[in-house]
């Protein structure tokens, strides 16, 4: 799964990198427009190592948010399950508020916050909270008839179980769901980072935005697909295990 | 102990016609019955109702002396985050694990119990689904083709020991199958189209018990009644 997940990115980067280079030479573009082949390679050589901590500083971050937007959608969305009025307000409220896009909200989180890393770890966890919460919404409402029907006739139903059967009959689709999250938590940092922040990867990007340095931009890009391919990687590892192990205790 | 379901009607929303037309039933008997008919006649939502999954229906349903009824059917699952022994060990109540041991040892089913459930074939998954349902109370039960896909000879066995474990109660068997319940059923209520009155007939089954001579020109002969009646 990591190696397949590393390999695909690869393969776009490289097809992104090559377009950028044939417009180049075919367009006889300078190497302030699209840095050549040396100075990307001089640009890597040179920033690899200090921006692969500034996309740890981002990760930490985002993976920091998707566990808050994680317990919050379980918690939501196991509350919201019910056929009550209070679940049917939450389904639609969800709904709502996920067709508005909340990057849009960023900047009033910053008017009031300030930057830094409160402001970041709220848009991350903002960002991916909602698309979270309508599949935690959609897995738990969904009864699960056949396995259900034995504990309702009997009177052995409890909210637990219940949850319980739901989350296992639909771990591949959770583990699915959490898994790519991880890329709208780290979108969600990187878009903090570029408004309201002095550290991480999208603060870089926005200086060597301004520096109109394209060659650590691309660097940027390089370290942060990579080390977001090795997390979701580590996240669909780690929901195998756990279905792995759910299914053979 | 009665179940009386009176004068029911009812049609799904959208539907052309009623399923149910005055239908009229009574259970008040221990035994094993049988709710007989075509595919699409009605005999699941029938059960609906007695369960109170449909509550938009005309007449009424009555019972004395007995508890909520159990219903079974035949697509059912176990949760598949343990074996079956340990299902079977949680939800069978204190007092009834000899009971359990003996359905699990008489229905051929002791082999699975360390295996999970989507590891067992359809006629396995079938009995050790029944199995869970016979160890708890209840005094009305409707098995809707819950011994699908059990070979002929099994099939016979579990029913031989459900009449005899459970000689007081009453079991509402729905299936398509006019030999079985033709021979092992006491009475064989025939659900027909909601256009015909009245919409359920009443035919007298064999009853069969365990060591009991069939007598086969009755069987027939019940068996001619029910495809009358149909």
């Amino acid at each position: 799964m990591l190696h397949r997940r590393i390999f695909q990115f690869l393969i776009i980067y490289i097809m992104g990198l090559m377009f950028l280079l044939l417009l180049k030479f075919s367009l006889n573009l300078s190497d302030y427009v699209i840095p050549g082949p040396r100075e990307l390679w001089q640009t890597s050589l040179q920033f690899s190592s200090p921006y692969f901590l500034h996309v740890i500083n981002t990760l930490s971050v985002a993976v920091v948010g998707q566990i808050m937007s994680i317990f919050m959608a379980l918690l939501v969305g196991v509350t919201g399950r019910q056929a009550t009025w209070f679940g049917s307000f939450i389904k639609v409220a969800a709904y709502n508020v996920q067709a508005y896009p909340i990057v849009a909200i960023a900047p009033i989180i910053f008017i009031l916050l300030g930057d830094g890393l409160l402001t970041r770890l709220l848009i991350a966890a903002m960002i991916c909270y909602f698309p979270l919460l309508l599949s935690v919404l959609g897995i738990m409402s969904e009864p699960v008839a056949d396995i259900e029907h034995f504990y309702r006739v009997t009177g052995r139903m409890r909210w637990q179980l219940e949850v319980k059967i739901r989350a296992f009959e639909n771990l591949h689709k959770l583990t699915t769901v959490i898994s790519g999250s991880a890329t709208l938590a780290m979108a969600g940092t990187i878009v903090a980072e570029f408004i309201a922040a002095d550290a991480g990867i999208g603060y870089t990007i926005r200086i060597a935005l301004y520096q109109g340095e394209l060659s650590k931009i691309l660097i940027a890009l390089f370290l942060i697909g990579i080390t977001l391919s090795v997390y979701q990687g580590v996240l669909e590892a780690a929901g195998f295990m756990v279905k792995k192990g759910w299914t053979h205790m | 102990m009665r179940f009386e379901c009176s004068h029911i009607t009812y049609r799904y929303p959208g539907a052309a016609g009623p399923v149910f037309q005055d239908l009229s039933l009574t259970l008040a008997e221990p035994g094993f019955d049988a709710l007989f008919g075509p595919s699409g006649i009605g005999k699941t939502s029938l059960a609906n109702i007695i369960l109170g999954r449909i509550g938009e229906y005309g007449g009424a349903i009555r019972t004395e002396g007995m508890r909520s009824p159990l219903y079974t059917y035949n697509l059912e699952r176990l949760p598949g985050w343990s074996v079956v022994g340990k299902h079977l060990d949680k939800i069978t109540p204190p007092n009834r694990k000899a009971l359990k041991d003996e359905l699990v040892a008489s229905f051929g089913v002791a082999r699975c119990l360390g295996s999970r459930f989507t590891q067992l074939s359809l006629g396995q998954q079938n009995r050790v689904n029944l199995i869970r349902y016979l160890v708890q109370d209840f005094d009305l039960m409707i098995m809707d083709e819950s011994l699908a896909n059990v070979d002929e000879r099994t099939r016979e066995t579990i029913i031989f020991k459900i009449k005899s474990l459970f000689p007081h109660s009453i079991f509402l068997y729905i299936s398509h199958n006019v030999v079985e319940v033709a021979k092992f059923c006491k009475e064989i209520i025939v659900l027909r189209q909601a256009h015909k009155h009245p919409q359920t007939i009443r035919v007298a089954g064999q009853n069969l018990y365990d060591a009991q001579a069939l007598e086969k020109h009755r069987l027939e002969v019940t068996m001619l009644e029910i495809m009358n009646a149909a």
